[in-house]
């Protein structure tokens, strides 16, 4: 316990002294002090309250805790390498976000992770705005704005609970076995959850989310959606583990994993449309977490960090080096190791074996039931078929600098190794037969989708927060529906 | 009694806030009005820590109950990022106001279908 919050501590200070000084160097320490300490408590530890006090604040190293740690060094590690020469502010400002990301992940106290969350949003902010570009400051500027009327909500539904069961501790929550029917807590949890949901950018709740990853800077793009939407994945998490909440998550699942899809098939700018995929694979983990599949919704989690972290890396370098950001003005344009990132990440996201994704989604669909392995099979197919826009893309012109590419491209062939042969049933050729099946219906679909063009609904500001506020209400009334 | 005007009060902070927040086309009422929805959750806290006849929770006010001393301390951190939010906020808003020459949202959103026009 010692080791974990001082490694966070060693991340927020470290970050904090980068500002005075030598950034690089602060936030090189703080990735080997992390580390360090990460190996120190790595097998777990069991739930502590800090402080010492009854009402003292819980943290825990569960699973979720190191699968989250080893993502955010990962990450740490690769921007180091890709973004060694970037401004000075930059390095410290990752620090503290990543270092905000781990407390998040240790955090078991619903107050805390309202701070966390909040914490990582205004950073984020920062970092989105960075480039000093007229649309990725409107695109944060209305991130920030929404968000923070989901956190309101938020806390919100944290007063009510606190009201009712006088705990904000995770652990104790579930123990008390909290009882649905009583309207005031059944609303103060559909808001906690609807709250989170924003956050974390859910389907409907968060129309923000592609434009403002799709805007930031590359190295940004990695972290927001390679860590950022995590933290609240994580409280999704824990608040599925305090309250009997899994058909409401199992709706939203559905809704955000079909919704973002069919949004990232028709859409041109390479990095929106990355950013609407991230939105579609929260579907896969917030089924997982509906279904009280943990472990495949937290493999999951990590894996579309790495892989996705990977995408936005490659794409976000073709955009930034050729200028063009429409996927059919790529054509051609991209240098070698770009084009292999972009490949492997590509096919790591629709699930070619042996990569993460393959592993992730194997592991999800061990324990499914059959609607949802259907559910995964439909989201796999318009998956593999959105991506088979970059198929054209992956013809290389010219050797270039890797960057951190092979860190992350790395990472994502060996979770994806380790996972399908300690999964055991991922081995069997029928697995692999059928993951490839996938892609090559997927592939055909793409075709055959190709004549198509739907005029999809978008909104502007005003309607996005109308929209959030009347899905908070749906959220809190089917919590409080499917409590009577 | 009080406590449940309190909690009336909040309520209505909120749906004050938000309501400016849904309808203003200028940015800065926009956040204002997302900073009064915000102080709207912080008094709903405050007001939760009240029970009828309670002293405040400080130590040396003298025997008798007092009010739960744990949502207050709570607060003071959400009052805290509530201040941080719109102080960054602004910054944006004056960036956005210094290249777009305007802080109207269905401009912005009007140059950003049209690709970012000069302005």
């Amino acid at each position: 316990m010692a080791a974990a919050l001082s490694g966070v501590l060693l991340y927020l200070g470290l970050g904090l002294l980068g500002f005075v000084g030598a950034p690089r160097a602060f936030s090189l320490v703080a990735l080997l002090g992390g580390a360090t300490t990460f190996a120190l408590w790595a097998p777990g530890f069991p739930e502590v309250l800090v402080g010492g006090l009854p009402w003292g604040i819980a943290v825990a190293g569960d699973t979720w805790t190191v699968g989250l740690w080893a993502l955010g060094l990962v990450l740490h590690a690769t921007l180091l390498v890709h973004a060694w020469a970037k401004d000075s502010a930059f390095h410290p400002l990752t620090t503290v976000l990543i270092g905000t990301c781990l407390a998040g992940a240790l955090s078991r106290d619903l107050f805390n992770l309202y701070v966390l969350m909040d914490l990582s949003s205004l950073i984020a902010l920062v970092l989105i705005a960075s480039g000093r570009r007229v649309r990725a400051v409107w695109a944060g500027l209305q991130y920030l704005v929404l968000t923070e009327v989901g956190l309101t909500l938020y806390l919100f539904g944290l007063g009510l609970v606190y009201g009712r069961l006088g705990t904000l501790s995770v652990s104790a929550l579930a123990e008390r076995g909290p009882n649905l029917s009583d309207p005031a807590l059944a609303v103060g949890v559909g808001l906690l959850l609807a709250g989170t949901a924003v956050k974390t950018g859910v389907f409907l709740l968060g129309l923000w989310l592609p434009q403002a990853h799709g805007q930031a800077p590359t190295e940004v793009s990695v972290l927001l959606s390679g860590i950022v939407v995590k933290i609240g994945v994580v409280t999704l998490a824990r608040l599925a583990e305090a309250f009997p909440v899994g058909t409401v998550l199992l709706f939203l699942g559905v809704l955000t994993g079909f919704g973002g899809l069919l949004y990232a098939l028709w859409e041109k700018d390479l990095k929106v449309f990355l950013g609407f995929h991230t939105v579609s694979q929260l579907g896969y983990m917030l089924i997982g977490l509906g279904l009280g599949a943990g472990t495949g919704a937290l493999l999951y989690a990590v894996a579309h960090g790495l892989f996705k972290g990977l995408l936005f890396l490659a794409a976000g370098e073709a955009v930034e080096r050729t200028g063009q950001r429409q996927i059919a003005f790529l054509t051609g344009r991209l240098s070698l190791p770009l084009a292999v990132g972009l490949g492997v990440g590509a096919c790591a996201i629709a699930g070619l074996p042996p990569l993460a994704g393959f592993a992730a989604k194997g592991v999800l669909a061990l324990g499914a039931p059959g609607w949802a392995k259907g559910a995964f099979f439909a989201l796999g197919l318009g998956t593999a078929a959105s991506f088979s826009k970059l198929v054209p893309l992956l013809r290389p012109r010219e050797r270039g600098p890797a960057g951190g590419l092979p860190v992350l491209a790395a990472a994502v062939v060996a979770l994806g190794v380790a996972g399908t042969v300690l999964a055991g049933d991922l081995l069997a050729p029928r697995a692999w037969g059928e993951a490839i099946l996938v892609v090559g219906l997927g592939y055909g679909l793409y075709h055959g989708l190709s004549r198509v063009r739907p005029g999809l609904p978008r909104w502007g500001f005003d309607w996005s927060v109308v929209s959030l506020l009347g899905a908070s209400v749906g959220v809190a009334g089917l919590v409080a529906f499917g409590g009577l | 009694m009080e406590g449940l005007a309190a909690v009336a009060l909040a309520i209505a902070l909120v749906g004050v806030g938000f309501w400016t927040l849904i309808v203003r086309r200028n940015l800065i009422w926009k956040l204002l009005g997302l900073n009064v929805g915000a102080s709207g959750a912080i008094l709903f806290l405050v007001a939760l820590a009240h029970r009828p006849g309670a002293r405040p929770p400080i130590v040396g006010l003298g025997p008798g109950p007092s009010a739960d001393p744990l949502p207050h301390a709570l607060v003071l951190t959400a009052i805290v990022i509530d201040f941080a939010t719109l102080a960054l906020a602004l910054v944006y808003v004056i960036f956005l106001t210094e290249h777009r020459h305007t802080q109207d949202v269905e401009r912005l959103e009007r140059d950003e279908e049209r690709g970012w026009p000069q302005p």
